[in-house]
């Protein structure tokens, strides 16, 4: 009985066809609204995180901080007068006695410095 | 998701009929599998392992509908299936109108076995996992479905 109604309907006569169609473009949009649902419910469940990036900026600051007041310091010490000449010779004198470690920091901290750079810029 | 969002989608449709039921539970589907991905066993097929939370999330739908908070296979009878046509629907090719009938009236889980052979081409291993059944349970199912599905299209014209 089945084998005589096999032979009257073949599955190939409507292979994979659906009687079902979608809107142009909503696979796109499945795909954006399953991304934008999952972003949205990381977002709402993680916790507020420090990024290492600020981390290392304030590092960074607190350093050059540091080193600026060192120099100071320093400087002070070496000044002898106010001249303008004196003060030179005595900011690469204080330069010349602080530790190659910390004259390389100064070096770096001056040249990523940017209100230094755009004063020589104005000159 | 971009080889997986057409098939897991038709997956649904077929069971749920309506494309705004297809689309929540399509959407809700993946949003399931992004957040427990971790759950995902690699023993198993991974196919299998989307089609059964897509399942599982049509299961959840119709459950919804019917007032209970989600339906077994087995609690899945013909007549609420396949009750629900909109604007998304070609009724133009009776045959394939007919042959959706024919599948609509199944049990569910022959209908899930013969879905899931017949237009995603799994094997019933994978059917078996994405139904919690054994292979053998759903080849049995396959042919059962297949057998009613050609007496219905024969005796209803």
């Amino acid at each position: 009985m089945i084998k005589d109604m096999d032979k009257q309907f073949d599955f190939e006569q409507v292979g994979k066809r659906m009687p079902y169609n979608v809107p142009d473009g909503f696979f796109d949009q499945l795909e954006q609204n399953v991304m934008a649902e999952v972003t949205a419910g990381n977002i709402a469940t993680e916790k507020p995180r420090v990024k290492a990036r600020t981390v290392k900026m304030t590092i960074r600051i607190l350093l050059a901080a540091a080193a600026a007041v060192a120099l100071f310091f320093v400087v002070t010490k070496y000044m002898p007068s106010d001249t303008t000449e004196d003060c030179f010779a005595n900011v690469e004198l204080a330069y010349n006695n602080l530790s190659p470690e910390d004259q390389e920091y100064l070096m770096e901290v001056y040249e990523e410095d940017v209100f230094m750079i755009d004063e020589e810029i104005e000159y | 998701m971009a080889s997986y969002k057409e098939p897991v989608y038709w997956h649904i449709r077929r069971l749920v009929v309506s494309h705004a039921d297809a689309q929540d539970a399509a959407q809700e589907a993946f949003v399931r599998v992004f957040r427990n991905f971790q759950q995902y066993n690699e023993a198993n097929s991974f196919k299998a392992w989307i089609f059964r939370i897509a399942t599982n999330e049509a299961l959840r739908l119709l459950g919804r509908q019917k007032g209970d908070l989600m339906l077994s296979l087995d609690e899945v009878t013909a007549d609420m299936l396949g009750t629900k046509t909109d604007e998304y629907f070609d009724s133009s090719d009776a045959i394939t109108m007919k042959l959706q009938q024919a599948i609509l009236h199944l049990p569910a889980k022959q209908q899930l076995a013969f879905n899931l052979r017949y237009y995603d081409e799994m094997s019933y291993e994978e059917i078996a996992e994405v139904a919690g059944s054994t292979a053998a349970s759903m080849k049995v199912s396959y042919n059962i479905a297949k057998e009613k599905i050609i007496a219905y299209m024969n005796n209803n014209d």
